[in-house]
């Protein structure tokens, strides 16, 4: 095979690859499929069946490709090896056609390509909406708030703790009460004891104390200290792990009811409360923070909660997955996904839609063209988006549109529109044509 | 159609060039038998953080100048049909068991010969792992190995490892027979 004959194939495989007839039904295919694909360490089950349909799809398209310009494997494969294709920049190009193979590789696409639409979703939703509604930002500022006021009344509940610390030994003996109650508390809420064994489960020492702190509440139950001790728990566990602050904000909703229902039943073990958030917080450095809990309850008590607690948890079932956890912050997560999947939707149905009103031509190169670009260019996307949510019946076309020297970008955004114009139509083409022809040219 | 498609998934392979050879795992075994404990150990990973596999993990583990693939699928009863879908051009096949749990030996056997039955494993080698040694009531895995029947596998080499996952005790011994048995059996 001769040396030029190689670079033409390499040449024409790469404008292939370059090309809307091989990048529009690849980015179709990322665009529609990438929704479920999210950067959790574990994969879905799914992902393979995507990727089953992905490899399907480049198959087809090269097979196509290679029957169409009369390229054997051989070839094909010779000039793939090319010292031209390793270069940086070919590696993009080729990509897409090495994910068939790599797994690993094909994920990180489709999380790319799965954030690139999300955050293209959340600008659109900013710019329609003036700002991003409540349920998207809450993660972020509202919380650091909350956190730093949180901060603030734990500072005052240690305080007071220490001055509680002085009356120990009256607390020791009012512990053996507790034990009971516990046990009704355990046995009153199924939800708790899930949040406990999570958190018992969790090796990480914040779970342990974030678990202590559940169990401070159900032990707590003086009734002028709910109120207090409510806040105790949100601050201490927001404190911990903020980026589980929805999860702790949940926790402690829970863990108010639960001391409200046992509110009657130990009265004066109110001063636990504190003391064992103190140990919580400052011995927090301690491998396991739930011991220290355990040696402030005093010796009488400590198995007969270990048992109860114990019950709990099987009763709450074992094979719980960890992921449990996150149920708490499910409603929240949906509320939000939901808005994003149909911001996401609509500019899916958008950019479909743009691709169907291309005029249909005989020309079939010619009018994928101005799809790719927008596809390609967020801003573009983002520009036509804006057009057709903000205003549902399209606007009659700005005389600007006419100008078919104008950017391609606005071609493709603004004439197809208007695609009942036949004149325009024709100009676009031949617009597209020229457009085309150079590019062949300079191949 | 057929030719075509094999030619162009040769090529596929080919165009990655790395000159390292790649071995596709497949780590399977029952719930809660160890499988992605396993697989964090061979990565040298924290095993303190795992929790039930909804999906599949997939580790890229080098050893003995192979880059080894590994592809931990859950083995819970309602995803075990899904095995069947990562089974293709698999190189060699981890079965873990849970050494103490003995009341689900048979059940990890049925699902173990139906695997050997499997045509994209025909042949592939298989290592099993008798996890969990390190409980007190682990079975040991010669005991293990007859419950299995593994004798009368006569078309694949195999090997059982009594191993602990969580202690790493073993694993190596099981990775040092891979890797000599793929060495040996890929050119």
């Amino acid at each position: 095979m001769a040396e030029d004959d190689r670079e033409w194939v390499f040449e024409s495989i790469v404008g292939y690859l370059s090309s809307p007839i091989w990048l529009i039904p690849i980015n179709e295919f990322l665009e529609t499929k990438s929704l479920v694909f999210d950067d959790e360490e574990e994969n879905k089950l799914s992902y393979t069946d995507i990727h089953m349909q992905y490899k399907t799809l480049v198959e087809r398209l090269l097979d196509n490709y290679m029957r169409e310009v009369g390229i054997s494997d051989q070839q094909f494969l010779d000039a793939c090896t090319s010292p031209f294709a390793k270069s940086k920049t070919m590696q993009s190009v080729f990509q897409p056609i090495l994910a068939t193979d790599d797994f690993q590789m094909f994920r990180s696409m489709m999380v790319q390509k799965n954030m690139e639409l999300q955050l293209q979703a959340l600008r659109i939703i900013k710019e329609t909406s003036g700002s991003l509604p409540d349920s998207l930002t809450d993660g972020v500022d509202e919380m650091k708030e909350l956190e730093e006021q949180e901060i603030s009344i734990l500072q005052d509940v240690l305080k007071k703790s220490k001055e509680e610390y002085e009356a120990q030994k009256r607390r020791q003996l009012l512990e053996v009460e507790t034990p009971s109650a516990r046990s009704s508390t355990s046995h009153k809420s199924a939800a708790i004891s899930r949040e406990a064994q999570d958190t018992n489960f969790a090796p990480g020492q914040q779970r342990n104390s974030a678990k202590a702190k559940t169990e401070v509440n159900r032990d707590s139950s003086g009734s002028n200290n709910v109120h207090h001790t409510r806040i105790v728990n949100g601050s201490s566990a927001t404190e911990y792990n903020p980026e589980r602050s929805t999860a702790a904000r949940k926790e402690v909703k829970i863990s108010r009811l639960e001391t409200e229902k046992s509110g009657a039943l130990s009265g004066s073990s109110s001063t636990v409360t504190p003391e064992l958030e103190r140990n919580g917080v400052e011995d927090s450095v301690l491998p396991a923070v739930r011991t220290p809990p355990r040696c402030a309850q005093g010796g009488g008590s400590q198995p007969v909660s270990e048992a109860c607690l114990e019950e709990a948890h099987r009763e709450a079932g074992f094979s719980k997955p960890f992921t449990e956890l996150s149920t708490s912050q499910q409603e929240e997560i949906q509320q939000r996904a939901a808005y994003l999947r149909l911001q996401r939707d609509k500019l899916h149905a958008l950019k479909k839609e743009q691709q169907k009103s291309t005029p249909t031509s005989p020309e079939v190169t010619s009018n994928p063209e101005p799809t790719t670009t927008s596809n390609v260019s967020p801003e573009a996307v983002g520009q036509s988006q804006r057009n057709g949510a903000c205003t549902p019946p399209p606007p009659p076309p700005p005389p600007s549109a006419q100008r078919c020297n104008s950017s391609k970008k606005e071609v493709s955004a603004e004439e197809r529109k208007v695609s009942a114009d036949e004149r325009k139509q024709l100009q676009k083409r031949k617009h597209l044509a020229d457009k085309l022809k150079e590019e062949v040219i300079r191949k | 159609m057929g030719e075509a498609q094999k030619g162009l998934l040769s090529v596929i392979e080919k165009l990655k060039g790395t000159t390292e050879k790649e071995v596709r795992i497949v780590l399977l075994g029952l719930d809660n038998a160890g499988k992605t404990t396993l697989l964090k150990s061979l990565a040298s990973e924290d095993v303190n953080t795992i929790t039930p596999t909804q999906g599949f993990n997939i580790k890229s583990v080098a050893s003995h100048g192979m880059k080894l693939n590994v592809w931990d699928i859950g083995g819970q009863r309602k995803i075990r049909p899904f095995w069947k879908k990562y089974l293709e051009n698999t190189d060699l096949l981890i079965y873990v068991i849970d050494s103490a749990d003995k009341k689900r030996f048979e059940e990890t056997g049925l699902e173990l010969s139906e695997l050997i039955d499997e045509e994209h494993l025909k042949g592939v080698p298989v290592l099993i792992f008798a996890n969990k040694q390190d409980l007190a009531t682990a079975s040991p895995a010669s005991e293990i190995a007859e419950g299995l029947n593994l004798h009368t596998y006569r078309d694949r080499q195999w090997q059982i490892q009594a191993c602990s996952a969580v202690s790493g005790e073993g694993v190596q011994d099981g990775m040092n027979w891979i890797c000599n048995n793929i060495a040996n059996k890929k050119k």
